[in-house]
């Protein structure tokens, strides 16, 4: 067992050497580059953009650039972003707990909805239930998600107006301007992003537990405990849930990395200051330093979720044996 | 059913609920209540009747679709960051609503020495930072030496040419040129305080996140990617100003969004509209919407290449010219087959005045007849010039169709169709127009990353562009040979068409260090008259800066040099 964990977090550290050289060579060959925005003020000198280009470090070939990247990044520092000059780590940091608390939701409630639902699909199987239940799932995971989210904006912060005349729901932002802290105002302006995150979320989690549990629902240890004379609910839920939730809990696992990435559609169209947007801004500028430390700490959380996966997954089931 | 199974759905529909349930009321649904410590303290020219007298108190919701990231005015990079800095930073000087020059931390306008080198501010006494520090000279020799140190971001252009910057006494600044400068005014038009950080440390300031400036508002709070909170300078020099209590600058995702907030009255104003936007603008009229819109100095326009397209970016076009603009007339026949009213009227509702001058607006305005519409001319100069029509209407000479790209950026609604309607109008007369947009990183990409623009690989492109207040380092750049971007010169300089007239260069040169106003007025006329009829530019029509705001928010005004939306926003107030 400690072998095999030593090896996997040895491959880990090499996985995301690989990633985060593919990265930045990306990165670097995308098209306009930092220095753009300084290029377009007429009264800039060669000698000014020089100097600049020097000072932001853009001055280097690519390898080297990337080379002292990483050494630096070993040293514990991650850079400061090119736009704002301040530590990417704080940057990102003050974005951090916006995207966790919207994720986090999102997927509590995602678990919520999509559980329950999908094991009364799958019991309830050709039923009524589940033919409503199964087309709007396939809606949630078809409906392109800018869309969806201006719909519900249109419908609950424009056409409905509560009895106040204002808008039913607000449509952006974490709570009202220039009012005092309120708990309810909060709760309000997240309604719509969960909503809109856990529809489309809650409807994949929701077919994988139907079909998991139509899976094992026929199995044979199954009908032995209804045979014994087992009272219905035990059996669903003490026999067969338990063996239905591992395909829940390999998805579970790889859509922890996303609590940090955030939503980068969601976080748009509802101005929502969260990791993604930061992401997209970052990006559009080339501010390289912000951007490769995003996209670093995502694939770091990706490489260690999925080690996560296999480790629970032995815990769960003990057939399984890690070597 | 079994008892479970209602279980389960009951506890699936609280699940639902809790998720999503839109409550049918709201106690804190407005984002109108204003805290209520406005100051009471009533003022001479404020009677207690008139209902257009200034109120005091009140926050005032300005939304940007783009959000500052530092806001030191030495390491700015976007025009928002510049915008929002005006809240707080004030110059010496500043650009009026007239576009006119106005002292604001001097007495007056500085005096300059006969031969131009010499020039003394008198500064006012007893302005207070927001930090109860008093500014003085040494924060005017601060800001200099920010300009010029290693870290800064701005362009050392004038900068540079300052020999000696002394404080005789704490409000009189001498600065000593080496040069004549004649745009120097500029180089006074912000402070950055002398306590904000060592120089040499300028990418660490705190300054830089929590910045304090002389103007009437001092940031409070600043909540990444969200909002920044100004409340009042304690020490503002007006007194009872500014009339707000708080600004409150907010982050929108997008314009499309800051309009909607605009009608629903969640936010009182918004920057940076386009033209293309005033329709829906005018259509939430109802709403108590309105706008202020402002010439800018910029417009639109085609940059023609001289130079051949092949990327070879020679420094002077005639050793490779363009195969077809090189040719004065055809560049004339371009202008005469644009219907430029019909552009302003049908693409742009006709807020906006056809493009005729490199010098529209401004103290150094200059006025040019518009460009005539005459189809039947421009066939005639295409004629002339050796075109004949070939058999599907394109002409030709020599065995070369008469046909031409035009590049712009992409994903802009309002280029894309100003494109089709020129290519539109130049198929009448027989020249060919094919369109290929690119993201605007790639369209505005530098010659070291193979930019078009600097490499001369196109032969007509789109944009904006136009002086600032004074035109001395746009017209150079844009228009004099020095500034023809090559490998060699390391890109430097916009005059992207490769355009020569040595009478240009001389008027540029000498308008730059006169320091006789009128004399550069001249100048600068000579050199518009000249690029219209060189045409290495044709101007489309003239941009307007727009800001869309509601009824409720009184003595907003906007500076035409674009940036300063906050200019005057001592004198902003709220009708509540």
């Amino acid at each position: 067992m400690t072998t095999y964990l030593l090896r996997r977090l040895l491959q880990a550290v090499l996985t995301l050497f690989v990633v985060s050289l593919i990265l930045f060579g990306l990165i670097s060959v995308t098209p306009g580059g930092f220095m753009t925005v300084y290029a377009e003020k007429s009264d800039m000198t060669a000698a000014d953009l020089a100097r600049i280009r020097a000072n932001l470090g853009l001055d280097d070939p690519v390898p080297i650039r990337y080379v002292k990247w990483l050494g630096n990044l070993l040293k514990g520092d991650w850079g400061r972003s090119l736009t704002s000059k301040r530590p990417v780590l704080e940057e990102i940091g003050s974005r951090l707990p916006n995207t966790l608390l919207l994720m986090s939701l999102m997927l509590i409630c995602t678990l919520l909805v999509a559980i329950p639902l999908g094991i009364l699909s799958a019991i309830r199987q050709y039923s009524w239930l589940d033919n409503v239940l199964t087309t709007i799932a396939f809606a949630g995971q078809s409906l392109p998600v800018f869309w969806f989210g201006l719909l519900l904006i249109i419908v609950f912060s424009v056409l409905l107006r509560g009895p106040d005349g204002k808008p039913l729901l607000p449509g952006s932002g974490m709570y009202t301007l220039g009012e005092p802290f309120s708990l309810w105002d909060r709760i309000r302006h997240l309604i719509l992003p969960v909503t809109m995150l856990t529809f489309v979320s809650a409807a994949e989690y929701m077919r994988y537990m139907r079909s998991a549990m139509l899976d094992v629902i026929h199995e044979d240890y199954i009908r032995t405990a209804r045979a014994k004379g087992i009272q219905e609910w035990v059996v669903i839920y003490k026999h067969a849930l338990r063996n239905a939730i591992i395909p829940l809990v390999t998805l579970l696992s790889l859509d922890l990395p996303s609590l940090f990435a955030g939503a980068l559609f969601t976080e748009t169209i509802f101005a929502w200051p969260g990791i993604g947007r930061l992401y997209f801004t970052a990006a559009l500028k080339n501010d390289y330093p912000l951007v490769m430390a995003i996209l670093t700490i995502y694939s770091a959380l990706i490489i260690l979720s999925n080690l996560l996966v296999d480790l629970i997954y032995a815990m769960l089931d003990p057939r399984i044996r890690l070597s | 059913m079994k008892p479970s199974h209602s279980l389960l759905i009951i506890a699936v529909l609280l699940v639902l609920t809790a998720c999503s349930s839109s409550p049918s009321s709201s106690p804190s649904g407005s984002s109108q209540t204003m805290p209520t410590t406005a100051v009471t303290q009533p003022t001479a020219d404020q009677p207690a009747v008139d209902p257009n007298a200034p109120k005091q108190g009140g926050t005032l919701i300005f939304g940007t679709p783009q959000e500052p990231a530092i806001l030191n005015t030495l390491l700015t990079t976007s025009s928002i960051e510049d915008a929002v800095t005006s809240l707080f930073v004030e110059g010496l000087v500043q650009v009026n609503d007239k576009g006119e020059y106005v002292p604001v931390l001097a007495e007056e306008l500085p005096t300059v020495s006969e031969d131009g080198l010499v020039v003394t501010w008198k500064l006012r006494k007893g302005v207070r930072f927001s930090n109860g520090l008093e500014f003085t000279c040494e924060d005017v020799k601060f800001t200099m030496e920010g300009a010029l140190s290693d870290l800064s971001q701005v362009s050392t252009s004038g900068y540079s040419s300052i020999e000696t910057l002394e404080c005789p006494d704490p409000y009189t600044v001498v600065a000593t040129f080496s040069e004549v400068y004649a745009p120097y005014l500029r180089l006074f038009a912000y402070i950055v305080p002398h306590d904000a950080g060592p120089l040499d440390q300028m990418e660490t300031w705190a300054y830089n996140q929590k910045p304090w400036g002389t103007g009437p508002f001092v940031l409070e709070e600043w909540v990444a990617g969200d909002h920044l909170t100004f409340v009042r300078n304690p020490y503002y020099r007006e007194e009872g100003k500014p009339y707000l209590d708080k600004v409150i600058i907010r982050v929108l995702p997008s314009r499309e969004v800051g309009i909607q907030l605009l009608g629903t009255g969640e936010i009182h104003a918004l920057w940076d509209i386009t033209e293309a936007d005033l329709a829906t603008i005018e259509q939430s009229a109802g709403q108590n919407v309105t706008y202020k819109a402002t010439v800018t100095g910029e417009n639109e326009l085609l940059v023609l290449n001289f130079g051949n397209n092949d990327g070879s970016a020679p420094a002077d076009p005639a050793t490779n010219p363009h195969p077809i603009l090189y040719d004065l007339r055809v560049r004339q026949a371009i202008q005469y087959a644009i219907n430029k009213q019909m552009i302003a009227d049908t693409l742009l509702y006709g807020k906006v005045k056809p493009g005729s001058t490199v010098l529209p607006a401004g103290p150094f305005a200059c006025p040019q007849p518009a460009s005539e519409y005459n189809p039947e001319r421009a066939k005639a100069l295409l004629e002339e010039a050796g075109w004949q029509v070939g058999a599907d209407g394109i002409r030709e000479k020599d065995g070369m169709r008469l046909s031409l790209k035009i590049n712009s950026t992409s994903g802009n609604l309002l280029r894309e169709q100003t494109e089709q309607v020129l290519a539109e109008m130049l198929k009448q007369v027989g020249i060919e127009l094919t369109i290929e947009n690119m993201p605007s990183d790639v369209f505005f990409a530098g010659g070291e990353s193979d930019g078009i623009r600097d490499t001369g690989k196109f032969d007509i492109i789109l944009y904006t562009t136009g002086p600032g207040l004074d035109p001395d380092s746009h017209l150079f750049s844009n228009y004099s040979s020095a500034r023809i971007p090559t490998a060699e010169n390391d890109w430097a300089g916009a005059n992207f068409s490769r355009y020569i007239n040595p009478d240009v260069d001389a008027w540029i040169d000498e308008a730059a260090i006169v320091m006789d106003q009128d004399v550069r007025k001249e100048l600068y006329c000579k050199v518009a008259t000249q690029i219209n009829q060189d045409l290495p530019r044709i101007f489309l029509y003239e941009r307007l800066s727009i800001t869309a705001h509601r009824q409720e928010f009184h003595n907003l005004t906007i500076s035409p040099s674009f940036v300063d939306f906050a200019w005057a926003a001592q004198d902003w107030w709220l009708d509540q």
